[in-house]
């Protein structure tokens, strides 16, 4: 058997819990390698995911389900300067990233 | 950090919502785990580092609620657990993923770990629980 993470949910449930992603443009700082990305982007509208690290951000992009690639968009780069206009998301996430 | 909180201010919508989710340095249990019982083996200690870190995040986003960004609504705890098939393979996941100079089992952990591992029930695994926080921010006008 590999190693199981989170295979009790405990992390969605607690994002579920503590904010509304369906129909939301969500951001998501530190994203990885999408492990937490998968979870929940097919609830938002779109999610734009910022790494700064270049393999994990290769790593994401590669194994992003087909049924996501629509929604998802990865971006290297880090938060001190967020190339995106004013107002563009509902939500941002801090993912293991502060 | 703090000039990042504000380009996220600027990012967000003006009903936006923030979210920190993050692991805390709190001592991560690792119990053995089977259908009949489960143990507590030991526990990972917090490095002088791992410490600062915590602290230096809880600042930076206290830092960003009292410069009027966001206002704090609402935080919980809960845990992030990782299952494993044996001592060896926690060990060096631990090495891998947290680097040598991250949080370490106690040599008297350890022992104890592999003793109480040894005369496990045979479905059992060894559960490591990394403590999560997760909070909500509300994004005030700029």
């Amino acid at each position: 058997m590999t190693i199981q993470r989170d295979p009790e949910g405990n992390e969605l449930k607690q994002l579920r819990q503590m904010v509304e992603i369906s129909g939301r443009r969500v951001l998501e700082i530190g994203s990885g390698d999408g492990r937490l990305t998968w979870k929940y982007a097919g609830l938002a509208r779109e999610v734009v995911a910022l790494e700064l690290e270049r393999d994990d951000l290769l790593i994401a992009r590669v194994e992003c389900p087909v049924a996501l690639r629509r929604q998802v968009v990865f971006i290297r780069g880090d938060s001190i300067h967020l190339p995106f206009r004013g107002a563009a998301f509902d939500v941002a996430l801090l993912s293991w990233s502060l | 950090m703090v000039h990042a909180l504000g380009e996220i201010h600027r990012t967000l919508s003006p009903s936006g919502v923030l979210i920190d989710l993050r692991p805390l340095a709190n001592g991560a249990p690792v119990e053995i785990v089977s259908a009949r019982e489960t143990l507590t083996a030991g526990r990972f200690e917090q490095t002088p580092q791992d410490i600062r870190l915590d602290e230096a995040a809880d600042a930076a986003i206290a830092e960003a609620g009292s410069v009027e960004r966001f206002s704090h609504e609402r935080e919980a705890r809960f845990p992030f657990n990782y299952y494993f098939d044996s001592p060896s393979e926690l060990e060096d996941w631990a090495r891998e993923d947290w680097g040598e100079d991250a949080a370490t089992l106690s040599e008297e952990a350890r022992a104890r770990m592999r003793a109480a591992w040894a005369v496990a029930d045979g479905d059992a695994r060894l559960r490591l629980s990394m403590p999560m926080f997760i909070a909500r921010w509300r994004r005030l006008p700029a």
